[in-house]
């Protein structure tokens, strides 16, 4: 006697990306319990990331105390930029992935001595769309926008925009030189997200970038401040 | 490529919810518009991951939630496949809004049979 087999359909309602999520939540706890405020950077592929962290580094030299993790599909080259002006620097190589994910922050931060650090600027791999849907246990989202890029990027990145903290807008000194239509970007920005804050910034000529910084310390006392608000209950 | 990651980590989750010795049949999942997944692309990477697995052969069913469109002119309020899109009032630049689900919702499975 044989058994025919039985089909079954069995309902549930769980996120994919579960796993990934529940190691960023992790990371995140100990960031907040450490006091450090997390900035991951996304942006297009010669955007200007690594080139902005260059410019950051300099300008909070003394001020604050970074730690910098930058993913690549190849080559150490940003994390020898970023090491000139940071002596914590770790490069993430990501072979094939498009895009960081929580397990390789995790793994990296192991590399970093967290004693003293007070910022943590994670550049993830130059891409504006996979890697906003994967959490790494940042306190903010960046999304970097440049003008060279031209102006419908952000249209076609609705991701991006709705889930970014704050949005920069790069390369604000070739102006001039390009057919950007700015007010376009603008009205496309806040079609898809009314609130999240834009700033226009140059990080190779200094145009914008004291806004930038003013940006992350307020918001890094902000959160300071929220946490220890859970914190009292 | 983005889709691959979620292939493997879907086929990690339904692996694990699958009854041991079950042959996995069908996959549904639901998938908001914001997360900008290509259903033929994730079918491919599924189709890679579950290679020589229980769950090899078995189908993909993505439901892709639409945009819900609102206007601010009119109020009307549709749903579309696109973000950007004009509505019949004249007013071009009504306002996208888009889920970001990506959640597991069923699995079907043979189970037993000797």
């Amino acid at each position: 006697m044989s058994e025919p087999a039985r089909t079954l359909r069995l309902p549930m309602v769980e996120r994919v990306l579960e796993a990934n999520d529940e190691i960023a939540d992790e990371t995140r706890d100990e960031l907040a319990r450490r006091g450090i405020f997390a900035i991951d950077l996304i942006g297009a592929p010669g955007s200007g990331k690594t080139a902005l962290l260059e410019a950051t580094l300099q300008l909070l030299k003394g001020r604050r105390r970074p730690a910098v993790l930058v993913g690549d599909l190849a080559t150490r080259r940003d994390g020898d930029r970023l090491a000139r002006w940071c002596d914590q620097v770790v490069q993430i190589s990501t072979g094939e992935g498009c895009h960081l994910e929580a397990n390789q922050v995790r793994d990296a931060l192991r590399q970093v001595d967290l004693e003293g650090v007070d910022l943590l600027f994670i550049e993830n791999v130059g891409n504006l769309i996979c890697p906003v849907g994967f959490d790494l246990g940042q306190t903010a989202k960046v999304g970097m926008f440049s003008l060279t890029e031209g102006d419908d990027k952000a249209a076609k990145h609705p991701y991006l925009v709705t889930a970014a903290d704050l949005l920069l807008l790069n390369k604000i000194d070739l102006a001039p030189h390009l057919s950007f239509d700015r007010v376009g970007f603008e009205a496309d920005v806040r079609l898809l997200n009314p609130r999240v804050p834009m700033l226009e910034v140059s990080a190779t000529s200094g145009q914008g970038l004291e806004r930038w910084i003013a940006w992350i310390d307020r918001a890094s006392v902000a959160r300071a401040s929220a946490a220890r608000g859970q914190a009292l209950g | 490529m983005h889709e691959f990651s979620i292939a493997e980590a879907l086929a990690a989750q339904v692996l694990a919810h699958a009854p041991a010795g079950a042959r996995v049949r069908g996959i549904e999942i639901v998938v908001g518009a914001l997360r900008g997944l290509e259903p033929d692309a994730l079918r491919t990477c599924w189709d890679a991951v579950t290679f020589g697995t229980p769950m090899a052969g078995s189908t993909l069913e993505v439901d892709l939630r639409p945009w819900s469109i609102r206007c601010s002119s009119c109020g009307r309020e549709w749903s579309s496949p696109v973000p950007f899109v004009a509505c019949l009032c004249g007013n071009s630049t009504p306002a996208p809004v888009g889920g970001d689900e990506l959640d597991l919702v069923a699995i079907t499975v043979d189970e037993g049979g000797t």
